[in-house]
């Protein structure tokens, strides 16, 4: 995981895109899909592309819940927080594997196997409460066979 | 563009076309409440106060985004837009501190405390440095609502202390956007945005940096249009809303920017931009250093003559007699140095005197680095000893170069090193204490009202050189005040331009004044790099002193912290108090025990942060000494069987009646406790106190748990209710004491209050913590603390209290702990990975 994208990289994003205000969220995009998330760096060089000041455009990453600004582990386990799995306890999924790996969601964890993430529908509603890691998913969850899951992938 | 008529309220209006329905309002003279719109602002829509109805159209607009048409009937009062913006305001006040605006004790409160309390965290008006210019305050009190259908919300941010000259307290911003608009407005590319969404959504800058390294120029313009008390000027905030606004100029480098000159009873509390344009912004040091340079607490207030080795102070008299004897000997060997930030006037009466002594005149200029530079051809004449004596208008020259000389004059603001060496330092009053003009490098010369007092005996220079060259026996000085000079100076050239660009960057400002590092006197600007002479540093024992063994923050400004003291803890009673310096240097300041344990050697306390003394204690990390502890002191309660007591706290009195409710159960008492708080999440130790009472009620302000009201109110209800109360023992702030006491004087039940006047040494040497009771004088450290509250002198009280609240807000610490600013390339990457895709 690198905390800058090559010069290539970029402009190679950047010959994509005006350097005009509404290709920010398309660039955003395009940069976190090359590194994954969004390093300050990163959001420098976006900002000084566009003319924009850095503070602005964290304003605008931060305001949309598909930008990361943490390198992501090497698995990333999504609870759905929708509300069919809300109802039927996924809150307090989320809340024990947040306690078992140590992170918040939108965290990794220090040695960087897992990120943490809330998520709001998965469309598998029938299958509430679901989980997902990496792209396998997990219906009718319960923590502990969450738990379960996460020692199995470590 | 056309004009377009349309009816408002009933009023038919004519305005241009392309104004929104808000200007048009206006423009007719009908007032539509706003918070989020400023005339300075283009219309945003955040606050959704302004709305109206408009025939034909559904639902009800932001009369600041709707542009007017032609035939429009716009309704700005009715029952429903007053039902909606009612609650619209209740939205807003449940994410901000509000108890105070529904506090039924209120009025008594503002007038017993019209200050307001230096708390860090403001959570309730009472404790907000902005309470007489908020907005969001006055909207309130103006709809009248004395409840709210709302729960408060405390976001528990932490107040941002660690950038210079400003303290942000986001849990109090309602989010209407104006900061950071102003910003963009005035600099293009804003140095804070709205980052987070939903209930995250707050100010900020991107990944948290400090603001020194956001793109922030430090202008005051966010400070200067926040409507709450959330963005505040460090220095200028506690001393409540100036009395006076006159424009005056800055005179620290050759641009010469007009500014805003507040002062509050004449003295200079903040300079600030003239308008919110760019063209009228002001760099970091005319915002905020100016006034700080001026309230310097090291100015100089007398004149001194040299005897031997020492400067000794004198009269101005004897001081001008001994220069004005000794200086026209030198004549052409005489050399006269002044700054260019002093006025038109004053270096009009310099060049005059040079002129009538044959003496060689040196204006320094202001510059970013370089004021050595400009000195230098001058310093090598006096190497020289091509000069024999000197006039000098600031630290312009070292001590050694000034004792080389026959004879030497200081006329300055501020102490130096090289004054040191002079044979008369005379106090001059600069800035915003003296009258004159100033011609800046465009050309333009600009007005400088003398606004604020000067310190001491300190003079204006124009008078200064007036009286000694009157003594002299030189004519063409005599004039009495600066304007009379004014016509005499003509065409001064202007000042040579400035090296840089102070408003666009941080790294561009000006480091000197009038030879003096900027930074010297106003270290906040050291963590913008500038350069400044590093302070004596304080040397402390780590072993000494009474180790800290916890420390949290219980609630909002309220910490508890537990103090390794086993003297103190092995003879501790209910009641009494120990007193604590957090530093050598430190106030000494009085806090009640609110726990102990004779075994471990360990004493607890509640300390709420309401200034210096307590801000320094509740800044000592866990395992750091408080340098000293002495107690137990005080007379302890006695703890004898009465029957049924009731206590009262409040603030940090929940945790001082804690071991007191302990004692007296212990005796056998029925013991109620009453604690009170302005809101719900501001009461602590409730389990406790269940623990150490047979009854536990609570109180607070704002009705959002138990009773609603305080201490008093709870107290008469149980009177009512029929409990026959033995005592009362009431401990909290002195106006939450006082109103207890008025409540139980007419039941006749005997009360006793802990007072807490100014303490100094604990031990009734002082005589600081003087109270009258019933027309007897008593020290509360020894007498008390506890006294028959019926007996009590509470005016005489109150104004012992406030004597030194000026010295208080002058103690508030401005300095930047430059280690907690944020590195500005964050936690990752660092600069190497940063650089290279450049």
């Amino acid at each position: 995981m690198t905390a800058m994208l090559t010069e290539q990289q970029f402009d190679r994003i950047f010959s994509n895109h005006s350097p005009t205000r509404d290709s920010l969220i398309p660039i955003l995009q395009d940069v976190q899909d090359t590194m994954e998330y969004l390093s300050p760096e990163a959001l420098e060089a976006v900002a000084r592309y566009l003319n924009l000041s850095e503070n602005d455009v964290y304003g605008v990453a931060t305001f949309y819940a598909q930008f990361r600004f943490h390198p992501p582990g090497r698995h990333r386990l999504k609870v759905c927080l929708g509300t069919a799995c809300h109802v039927r306890g996924s809150g307090l999924i989320l809340e024990g594997v947040s306690r078992r790996l140590g992170v918040v969601p939108g965290e990794t964890t220090e040695d960087g196997s897992f990120t943490l993430e809330r998520v709001a529908c998965f469309g598998s509603c029938a299958l509430a409460p679901v989980v997902v890691l990496d792209d396998k998913v997990y219906g009718r969850m319960t923590t502990r066979k969450t738990q379960k899951i996460i020692e199995d992938t470590e | 563009m056309g004009t377009i008529s349309l009816t408002i309220d009933g009023q038919g209006v004519e305005v241009q076309e392309g104004k929104t329905i808000l200007q048009a309002s206006r423009e007719a003279g009908i007032v539509i409440p706003t918070i989020c719109d400023h005339k300075d602002l283009n219309p945003y829509g955040a606050c959704r106060m302004c709305v109206v109805e408009i025939e034909g159209v559904r639902g009800f607009p932001t009369s600041c985004t709707t542009p007017a048409s032609d035939g429009m009937v716009v309704k700005t009062q009715s029952a429903e837009l007053t039902t909606l913006r009612n609650r619209t305001l209740e939205l807003m006040l449940s994410g901000h501190p509000n108890s105070c605006l529904v506090c039924v004790h209120r009025e008594a409160c503002e007038k017993y405390r019209p200050g307001a309390t230096k708390a860090g965290r403001a959570t309730r008006c009472g404790f907000c440095s902005n309470r007489e210019e908020c907005s969001l305050r006055e909207m309130a009190l103006r709809a009248g609502e004395n409840e709210l259908g709302l729960p408060t919300l405390y976001s528990a941010h932490n107040v941002e202390r660690s950038d210079p000259f400003m303290d942000r307290d986001y849990n109090l911003c309602i989010l209407c956007g104006r900061c950071w608009r102003i910003c963009e407005k005035i600099h293009g590319k804003p140095a804070i945005s709205i980052i987070n969404r939903g209930k995250w959504a707050r100010l900020g800058t991107a990944f948290h940096k400090s603001h020194v390294f956001s793109g922030c120029t430090f202008c005051g313009s966010c400070i200067d249009i926040c409507p709450t008390g959330t963005l505040t000027d460090r220095f200028a905030r506690w001393y409540g809303k100036p009395d006076d606004r006159n424009l005056s100029a800055c005179t620290l480098c050759a641009e010469g920017c007009s500014l805003f000159a507040l002062t509050k009873s004449r003295r200079l509390v903040a300079t600030r931009m003239t308008s919110f344009q760019w063209e009228a912004s002001l760099c970091a040091l005319g915002r905020f250093a100016l006034a700080q340079i001026v309230n310097a607490p090291e100015r100089l207030i007398r004149p001194a003559v040299q005897e031997g080795e020492d400067q000794i102070p004198c009269d101005w008299d004897t001081a001008l007699e001994l220069a004005a004897s000794e200086l026209p000997r030198f004549t052409e060997s005489l050399a006269i140095v002044v700054s260019e930030s002093t006025t038109r006037e004053d270096r009009f009466l310099y060049a005059r005197l040079a002129e009538r002594l044959g003496a060689s005149l040196i204006v320094v200029p202001s510059s970013r680095n370089g004021v050595e530079k400009e000195l230098q051809g001058f310093t090598a004449d006096l190497e020289k000893g091509r000069f024999r004596a000197v006039i000098s208008g600031g630290d312009f020259l070292s001590a050694e170069l000034l004792k080389g000389l026959n004879f030497s004059v200081v006329i300055d603001c501020l102490p130096s090193s090289g004054a040191r060496g002079a044979k008369v330092v005379l106090p001059a009053a600069v800035l915003s204490e003296v009258e004159g003009t100033w011609r800046n490098v465009s050309g333009e010369v600009k007005e400088l009202p003398a606004v604020s007092l000067p310190p001491g005996q300190a003079r204006p220079e124009w008078q200064i050189i007036c009286q000694l060259a009157q003594k002299m026996g030189l004519e063409g000085f005599e004039f009495k005040s600066a304007r009379e000079v004014t016509s005499l100076v003509g065409s001064d050239p202007a000042p040579r331009p400035f090296d840089g660009e102070p408003r666009r960057g941080l790294r561009q400002l000006p480091s000197r004044f009038r030879g003096h590092l900027a930074a010297d006197w106003v270290r906040p600007l050291e963590a913008f790099g500038m350069p400044s002479t590093p302070l004596e540093e304080m040397t402390e024992s780590s072993k000494e002193g009474f180790e800290i063994l916890e420390r949290r923050e219980v609630v909002p400004n309220m910490y508890f912290i537990k103090i390794m003291a086993p003297q103190v803890a092995k003879f501790a009673k209910p009641g009494q108090f120990v007193i604590l310096m957090a530093r050598e240097t430190s106030e000494r300041s009085p806090f009640t025990l609110v726990d102990w344990n004779g075994a471990e050697g360990t004493i607890s306390l509640i300390i709420e942060e309401v200034g210096r003394s307590s801000r320094e204690l509740i800044s000592l990390p866990v395992g750091a000494r408080v340098a000293h502890v002495s107690g137990p002191l005080g007379m302890p309660l006695p703890m004898e069987k009465k029957g049924t007591v009731v206590l009262g706290g409040g603030c940090y009195g929940i945790g001082a009646i804690y071991p007191i409710a302990r004692g007296l159960r212990e005796a056998g008492n029925h013991v109620i406790v009453v604690i009170e708080a302005s809101s719900s999440y501001l009461l602590f130790m409730e389990d406790e106190l269940k623990t150490v009472s047979d009854e536990l009620i609570i109180a607070t302000k704002d009705g959002s748990r138990g009773t609603r009201g305080g201490v008093q109110e709870v107290f008469v209800n149980l009177v009512q209710r029929g409990v026959d109360v033995a005592m009362f023992v009431a401990v909290g702030c002195t106006f939450m004491m006082r109103m207890a006491a008025e409540a139980t004087k007419p039941l006749g039940i005997p009360t006793l209050v802990a007072l807490n006047p100014i303490m100094v040494d604990g031990t009734g040497m002082c005589g600081a913590c003087r109270v009258s009771i019933e027309g007897r004088t008593r020290f509360a450290c020894v007498d008390g603390p506890f006294f028959d509250a019926h007996g009590v002198d509470w005016d005489e009280l109150f104004s012992r209290r406030s004597a030194y609240s000026r010295e208080e807000i002058e103690a508030m610490p401005q300095m930047v702990d430059l280690n907690a600013l944020i590195h500005p390339h964050g936690s990752g990457g660092g600069c190497g990975s940063s650089c290279s895709h450049r």
